[in-house]
């Protein structure tokens, strides 16, 4: 097998995708980067007494919560399940997972180390208002490992459906697309559009990002590891996965960005130590008995001098009479709570769909993973389970808990069986793992679209791919606006970037703010 | 609504995990575990919900309730590879005993009768002319008919009677082998020419609420 492209090939390529030439223009990128990203200060008016009722108990609930109660409001929130927190959800021994029509008990080991983050799990760096509030509620963070070089890429149609390490897939991809870069070096257009001294700039990194030898050519690297010796003896080079072998997977659409996922949320990430839902205890413990559990909203009427808030408890239907309300349930699940918005917000509200998601995790009997060199990162298999996350804490310990399954999407886990789920898990895992399945103990499945007062991942405005409509941006800055200045739409809904806590938390201080403001009107 | 709470307490030890949870009371007890799901898609006392394109309960007869809830346990319906919402209420139902679906339509059977909303607009003449083969069983007034085993028809989401009848044409739904009334109504959705005539026969629904 061939592992060449040529250059004119190449070039072609290059010219489908729009040419060289608009990407080496001079920019002003530089110029426009913000020095760093801050959490907003919130300096809310001492408001003494006035009552608001929020609804639901998701990260901005509890962020809004959390700053009027210091301000002195007199805030009730009213929260459907047994427990606070919504999307940030952290599974452990006793946790009960209240998905609906596959209700389950966490049986694993109790150990502050075993622990799974079902729903949000990572931190990025530049999530300022998430960690503003880990520093000020005494959250302590660890580092969270997204890449581990060492982890596996396992696709069946790759090297025969046996598993590669990340490392040798990603070496030689790196190389190859290096080397081409290189060749097309020689066209004039090129040449002429950068002085000498930017092209060896150039032509110096991308040698050294794809590790080619003196005739710019990728003939394997040592950042692979190595295929023999390398402490003792001298190490010797691996073979290298021919180009057109890397190709066979489409996971490398994956694997060689899983640093960079998603806006600024690469390196570093952290997680709290013994989980996510720390950062829920850590508000939910200082907000106390201000949070009534198992209490269903069942009703929101907006009235002139506020708002009123029927929930049912035990059975037994109450009124919350308030002056404001901070609501972060679902808009898809509001859609079905009877309220008198008006039209054009309803219409607005009833407009964005949920998005879909499923996560599964056992427990380890062993460390399996550390004896393959893996302490963390990710393993992308191309199965509907389509990853496995290694846990990087408590390493060299006893046990570990394995994420076996993280699908966007997912829908097909719907319909099966509690069974069904861990025959898949089990099944996708052991080509990578021989001992898979002699190590998993109790897996455990999270379809998040079935969850009991959830029943979606993130939600979703944009129905083209192309981005947002005008008509849809009309609609959300309608739900940015309070309704009569009294209820207000919180939440990762409320925003144009949504599965981010962050977004989640903005959402709210951008809610603050403009109450803020009305209260220091009216005191005017 | 009475909600029987088997609230199972969680070992003080695995709480101990959870360094200083002061909300434990609540927060540490496991959910209530009866199967009265229904709110979370349905809509408070089953008002529907179009977000989540779950229909309105309100007002269903218990009959009627019953027989889908078996049929959905049974797999006859909700079984379909593209029938999606269905498989959604399948995946539930499958769970469900025989005395969890009693408790259900017992509760659900309370709800008052709320007709649902408006949301489509099509040629209500054409759509009276098309309903006259649909009358035979469902009522003159679309208010169905138990003795045939034919469900009430108005009041109902109109997206979501038409959702089922392109299920039905299509065979999404009514062609399990033991669907009977199904099976029916997979023959006589084919009378209804195209969508058109569908959102028309709907729209007629629409102008008979009880
Ligand atoms: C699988 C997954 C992975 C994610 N990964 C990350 C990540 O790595 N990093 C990150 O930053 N974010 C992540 N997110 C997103 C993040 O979890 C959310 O953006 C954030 O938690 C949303 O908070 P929220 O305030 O919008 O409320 P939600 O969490 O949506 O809370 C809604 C609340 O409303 C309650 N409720 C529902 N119905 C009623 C009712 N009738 N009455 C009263 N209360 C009701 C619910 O019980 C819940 O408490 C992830 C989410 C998922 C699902």
């Amino acid at each position: 097998m061939t592992n060449a492209v040529s250059r004119r090939e190449f070039l072609n390529l290059l010219g489908a995708y729009g040419g060289t030439s608009a990407v080496i223009q001079a920019g002003t990128a530089l110029g426009f980067m913000p020095s760093s990203s801050r959490a907003a200060e919130i300096s809310l008016q001492p408001s003494a007494g006035k009552k608001v009722a929020i609804l639901g108990t998701g990260i901005s609930a509890l962020t809004t919560a959390w700053e009027l109660t210091k301000a002195g409001y007199d805030c009730t929130l009213l929260e459907a399940s047994h427990r606070p927190g919504g999307r940030m959800f952290t599974v452990r021994s006793g946790t009960v997972i209240d998905e609906i029509g596959n209700y389950q008990r966490c049986e694993w080991d109790n150990d502050p180390h075993l622990y799974f983050n079902a729903g949000a799990a990572r931190i990025p760096s530049i999530h300022s208002s998430v960690l503003k509030y880990c520093k000020e509620l005494e959250v302590e963070l660890q580092v969270f490992v997204n890449e581990s070089k060492t982890a596996w890429i396992q696709d069946d149609a790759l090297n025969g459906g046996k598993p590669v390490r990340n490392t040798d897939y990603s070496s030689s991809m790196q190389g190859f697309i290096s080397e081409m870069l290189t060749k097309s070096f020689g066209d004039s257009q090129l040449d002429s559009s950068l002085t000498k001294s930017e092209s060896e700039t150039l032509l110096g990194m991308l040698r050294s990002f794809g590790d080619l030898n003196e005739d710019m050519l990728y003939k394997g690297s040592i950042r692979a590891g190595y295929g023999s010796g390398g402490f003792l003896d001298h190490g010797t080079k691996k073979d290298v996965i021919a180009l057109r072998d890397l190709l066979k997977t489409q996971l490398a659409r994956n694997v060689m960005v899983t640093t960079n996922e998603g806006a600024g949320s690469g390196p570093l990430l952290m997680q709290p130590v013994g989980g996510m839902d720390r950062i829920v205890y850590a508000f939910a413990n200082r907000l106390g008995d201000r949070i009534k559990f198992r209490c269903p909203v069942t009703e929101v009427m907006i009235r002139e001098d506020g708002v009123e808030v029927a929930y049912e408890h035990n059975g037994v239907t109450e009124v919350l009479k308030a002056d404001y309300c901070f609501n972060c349930i679902p808009s898809h699940l509001m859609s079905g709570i009877p309220n008198n918005f008006p039209d054009e917000y309803s219409e607005a509200l009833n407009y964005i769909r949920r998005g879909k998601a499923y996560k599964a995790a056992f427990q380890a009997k062993e460390r399996f993973w550390e004896k393959e060199n893996i302490y963390g990162g990710i393993t992308w298999v191309n199965a509907p389970t389509q990853q496995i996350w290694y846990p990087p804490h408590n390493i060299h310990g006893k046990k570990g808990v394995v994420l076996a399954a993280y699908n966007f999407g997912g829908a097909n886990y719907t319909e099966m069986s509690q069974e069904d789920r861990i025959e898949d898990l089990l099944k996708h895992g052991e080509k990578v793992h021989a001992n898979y399945r002699q190590m998993a103990e109790k897996p455990i499945t999270i379809a998040w679209h079935r969850m009991n007062n959830m029943l979606g991942c993130a939600p979703r405005w944009a129905r083209n791919r192309g981005g947002w409509s005008e008509k849809e941006e009309q609609m959300y800055e309608t739900l940015r606006q309070p309704v009569n200045g009294r209820h207000y739409l919180i939440g990762d809904q409320s925003t144009q970037h949504s599965a981010w806590m962050e977004s989640a938390i903005q959402s709210a201080h951008y809610a603050l703010a403009d109450l803020d403001q009305r209260v220091r009107s009216e005191a005017a | 609504m009475k909600k029987i709470i088997a609230a199972t307490a969680l070992t003080l030890s695995s709480l101990c995990n959870i360094a200083s949870l002061a909300a434990e009371g609540d927060v540490g007890v496991a959910a209530a575990m009866d199967d009265r799901y229904c709110n979370t898609c349905h809509g408070v006392e089953g008002i529907g919900n179009i977000a989540v394109e779950a229909p309105r309960l309100a007002g269903m007869e218990a009959w009627y309730l019953k027989r889908q809830l078996e049929n959905f346990r049974a797999g006859i319906r909700g079984t379909h590879g593209e029938d999606t919402q269905g498989i959604a209420m399948r995946s539930m139902a499958a769970k469900l005993s025989d005395e969890s679906i009693t408790d259900i339509v017992a509760w659900a059977g309370n709800w008052e009768y709320v007709p649902a909303e408006v949301t489509v607009e099509g040629n209500v003449n054409q759509g009276r002319t098309a309903f006259q083969t649909c009358a035979a069983c469902h009522g003159v007034n679309a208010q169905g008919n138990e003795a045939l085993g034919v469900p009430a028809l108005a009041g109902q989401n109109d997206w979501y009677l038409i959702t089922q009848l392109r299920n039905f044409r299509a065979g999404f739904r009514g062609s399990h082998r033991e669907d009977t009334y199904g099976s029916q109504m997979v023959t006589m959705s084919k009378t209804l020419r195209d969508d058109q005539a569908v959102i028309n026969v709907v729209s007629y629904i629409n102008t008979l609420q009880k």
